[in-house]
């Protein structure tokens, strides 16, 4: 086992840190708010550790903490800015920031390290911090993912004039949001580099927005488990998939398809459904018996309704 | 936006519920509702009746502060809450349906009735639970609690919506078009219910414009047409009145409802 953990190490650390950015991308969109800004986060998050840890000498998690307050910081004043955006517009907002933050890192100068990025990020983080901080934002999203919590989540993202209309405050959700996507798209950012040792401004630009998007769409929305099953998927499955070679993408992007196709809901989706089926075919006989007095009295109904034109 | 400034308080010979005070939403150049006064009388079920298109779904908007106003004021139990937030409404005790089902898809019929009542009773807690199952109770939906709304009629949604909106135990329900695309049997049930909420003390106003169920159903009905209220009194007066006449059956082809 310990072999194993050893060999894939880069792996594993990857998955881990695939899976909290897209967890940044899914809080906000389980409020419905479509937003691709976790790749700026990822990228503020990545770069500032990466700057602090090489040009200032500050501590591994000191950077890590700062820059993902940082990301942290930032996503809140753009929610105060574009929250009020809906859909599409909101949408579009999110990934002009990400791709101005790319421009940034581009055009940084020896600060970023422009087109080549910074290297030689050397920490002292290893795989089981990574996964100790996956486990504690796998604790806390939980509890957004039951009881009252979820239920007014569901609603905001549902249908937002509903969740007024019932006493949720749909405008201080949706902006709680972008600083709880913003810390852990961050952290996401400065676990990366620590991993990769390396950061450049080809990692932190659209494909990215893709690869998260296409995480959470095979996954499923709806639960941190679906985010964890997507990163899983899509960490290992070029490892699977060495043979195809160039067809790689190819063979992504049908999946992709099929996935967004024949179940919307993502795998936790059919995992809820079938949960639910087990449920109902248990209270079956109750519902089947409520049915036939309903049927019944639409017999009467008929019968009377055509005693009245005959 | 101007308000209130040219609506001084009429008077009514009761203490209304809630009011609508020379209420007016336009949108550009559409009145969609213009000048509307209207004071609601505590324990009736009162009625907004009027073809498609008069503005009787905006003036609810207006009065749950779903639509933004553009003159007058609304006002519950002495208190103007024209600018209050629209999230804000229900704690004030007024609770409502909508023109078209608005259920939770992938929830089930007991997390979509609590959803209201978790939030305005939040402080007390141990409550919610009971009020829940009062609710179920009462618009009969025993049983069903487990289910989704996807397995149960459209009859049966609209059950869960009115036990969604009476769980938080209002003192004023509105219900927009709660009985529209119904069979004649969920029809008359819907309408007995609602006799029943109000035989237990609730004021209600519907809005609809299934003239044989308003009638069937209201104390007081007030006729709306092209934004305005063209007439008011019992059913009985209103059905009878020819401008009501005239924009249901549009003698000068002024209207095709």
């Amino acid at each position: 086992m310990m072999g194993w953990i050893d060999q894939n190490e880069f792996l594993i650390g990857s998955t881990l840190t695939v899976f909290l950015l897209a967890i940044s991308i899914q809080i906000p969109l389980r409020l419905g708010v479509i937003s691709f800004a976790s790749i700026g986060y990822y990228a503020i998050g990545g770069y500032g550790t990466a700057i602090l840890m090489t040009q200032y000498d500050v501590s591994t998690w000191t950077s890590v903490v700062v820059a993902s307050v940082a990301a942290a910081a930032v996503a809140m004043l753009l929610g105060l800015i574009i929250s009020r955006l809906n859909g599409l517009y909101l949408a579009m907002a999110t990934v002009s920031f990400s791709l101005l933050l790319s421009a940034v890192a581009v055009n940084g100068g020896s600060v970023t390290g422009g087109a080549v990025g910074l290297f030689g990020i050397i920490g002292d983080i290893t795989i089981w911090h990574t996964a100790g901080i996956a486990v504690v934002i796998i604790i806390l999203v939980s509890f957004t993912e039951r009881g009252k919590l979820s239920r007014r989540i569901d609603a905001t993202r549902e249908d937002s004039q509903l969740a007024s209309a019932m006493g949720i405050n749909v405008t201080a959700y949706r902006r709680l949001s972008f600083p709880v996507s913003g810390l852990i798209g961050g952290l996401a950012g400065g676990l990366a580099v620590n991993l990769k040792t390396a950061i450049n401004p080809e990692s932190v630009n659209f494909t990215l927005v893709v690869l998260a998007l296409t995480i959470i769409i095979i996954g499923g929305q709806a639960s941190w488990i679906g985010a964890l099953a997507g990163s899983l998927f899509f960490v290992w499955l070029p490892e699977i998939l060495v043979f195809v070679g160039e067809w790689e993408e190819v063979v992504y992007g049908t999946l992709v398809v099929f996935a967004a196709v024949l179940v919307p809901g993502g795998v936790v989706g059919v995992f809820n459904d079938w949960r639910h089926r087990r449920s109902v075919a248990r209270e079956r006989p109750k519902v089947a018996l409520l049915e036939a007095a309903a049927g019944e009295s639409d017999a009467e109904l008929t019968q009377s309704r055509s005693g009245k034109d005959g | 936006m101007e308000t209130s400034e040219a609506t001084e308080a009429p008077t009514y010979d009761y203490e209304p519920v809630a009011e609508a005070r020379g209420v007016a939403v336009h949108y550009g150049g559409i009145k969609a509702v213009d000048g509307v006064s209207l004071g609601l009388r505590p324990g009736n079920i009162s009625g907004i009746l009027g073809p498609n298109g008069s503005g009787k779904t905006t003036l609810l908007g207006a009065l749950t502060r779903m639509v933004q106003l553009t003159r007058g004021s609304v006002w519950c139990q002495g208190q103007n809450y024209s600018h209050v937030k629209s999230d804000r409404v229900i704690t004030l005790g007024i609770s409502r349906t909508f023109q078209s089902v608005r259920l939770l898809p992938e929830r089930t019929v007991w997390d979509n009735i609590i959803l209201s009542t978790d939030v305005v009773f939040k402080r007390e807690g141990d409550k919610v639970e009971g009020l829940v199952k009062e609710a179920i109770a009462r618009t009969g939906l025993e049983g069903l609690e487990k289910a989704r709304p996807d397995e149960l009629s459209y009859g049966m949604q609209r059950r869960v919506e009115i036990a969604r909106a009476i769980a938080v135990q209002p003192r004023l329900l509105f219900l927009d078009e709660p009985t529209a695309g119904m069979s004649r049997k969920e029809r008359s049930d819907i309408s007995a219910l609602m006799r029943n909420l109000r035989s237990e003390g609730l004021t209600q106003l519907i809005v609809e414009h299934d003239v044989g169920m308003m009638v069937e159903t209201c104390d007081y009905l007030y006729a709306m047409n092209f934004g305005s209220l063209i007439a008011e009194g019992t059913p009985q007066d209103v059905v009878r009145n020819a401008a009501v006449q005239e924009a249901y059956l549009g003698k000068h082809g002024r209207h095709d409802a």
